[in-house]
């Protein structure tokens, strides 16, 4: 929990940051993709049950700040849908992290469940859904 | 015939008094915020079928904020 409240704070910091450099951020994100795929394929990074990517393991700084900016884009698209629709951020972010555990989580990627372990995705049968999603 | 004056003129005070110790405890008045009757849960349940609709939308529309 301590460290997605960094993770948060730090987001929000270069989220100030990145909107004042937009032209950056753009390469930074063509770039990050990739990048992203890959610490998520290796395990490093995970998607969570409160609709944002964390670190299952220390990544490198380059992932680190990739994962940081993704998670910024993320919350701003959140805050619109919830806007539009009278929900609040952490609603739509919920209702999200339950379709990614339905849908996005690959064989061999890591996925954080609210008691907070870490687990990976290890054959092709569905992965367990966070218990608020039905 | 001086103290009858005086008596009815007692009971005649009587009902103005309890009128005004009645006053002083029982006081109706309009409520100053209108009477809220509450749908919150009808609602909110409706918002929360509508935004798994859109949420599939948004995953899908913006696949850059949700890779593989």
């Amino acid at each position: 929990m301590d460290r997605n409240k960094t993770l948060l704070t730090k987001s929000l910091l270069a989220g100030a940051l990145s909107l004042s450099l937009a032209g950056g951020a753009i390469m930074a994100s063509a770039q990050g993709v990739s990048a992203i795929e890959t610490a998520k394929s290796q395990g490093v990074i995970g998607e969570t049950w409160e609709g944002y990517i964390d670190f299952a393991k220390t990544p490198s700084d380059a992932v680190r700040d990739e994962v940081e900016a993704l998670n910024i884009k993320r919350r701003a698209a959140y805050t619109q849908l919830a806007s539009q629709r009278g929900a609040t951020v952490q609603e739509v972010a919920l209702k999200t992290a339950c379709q990614i555990f339905a849908a996005k989580i690959q064989v061999g990627q890591a996925y954080l469940l609210p008691d907070k372990i870490w687990r990976v995705r290890e054959g092709a049968s569905p992965i367990a859904r966070p218990d608020y999603c039905n | 015939m001086r103290s009858v004056t005086g008596m009815q003129g007692k009971f005649a005070l009587l009902p103005m008094i309890c009128g005004i110790a009645l006053a002083g405890c029982i006081q109706v008045s309009a409520p100053d915020k209108p009477i809220e009757i509450n749908l919150n849960i009808n609602i909110r349940q409706e918002v929360m079928v509508k935004l798994e609709k859109d949420v599939e939308t948004l995953i899908t529309d913006n696949p850059e904020l949700f890779p593989q």
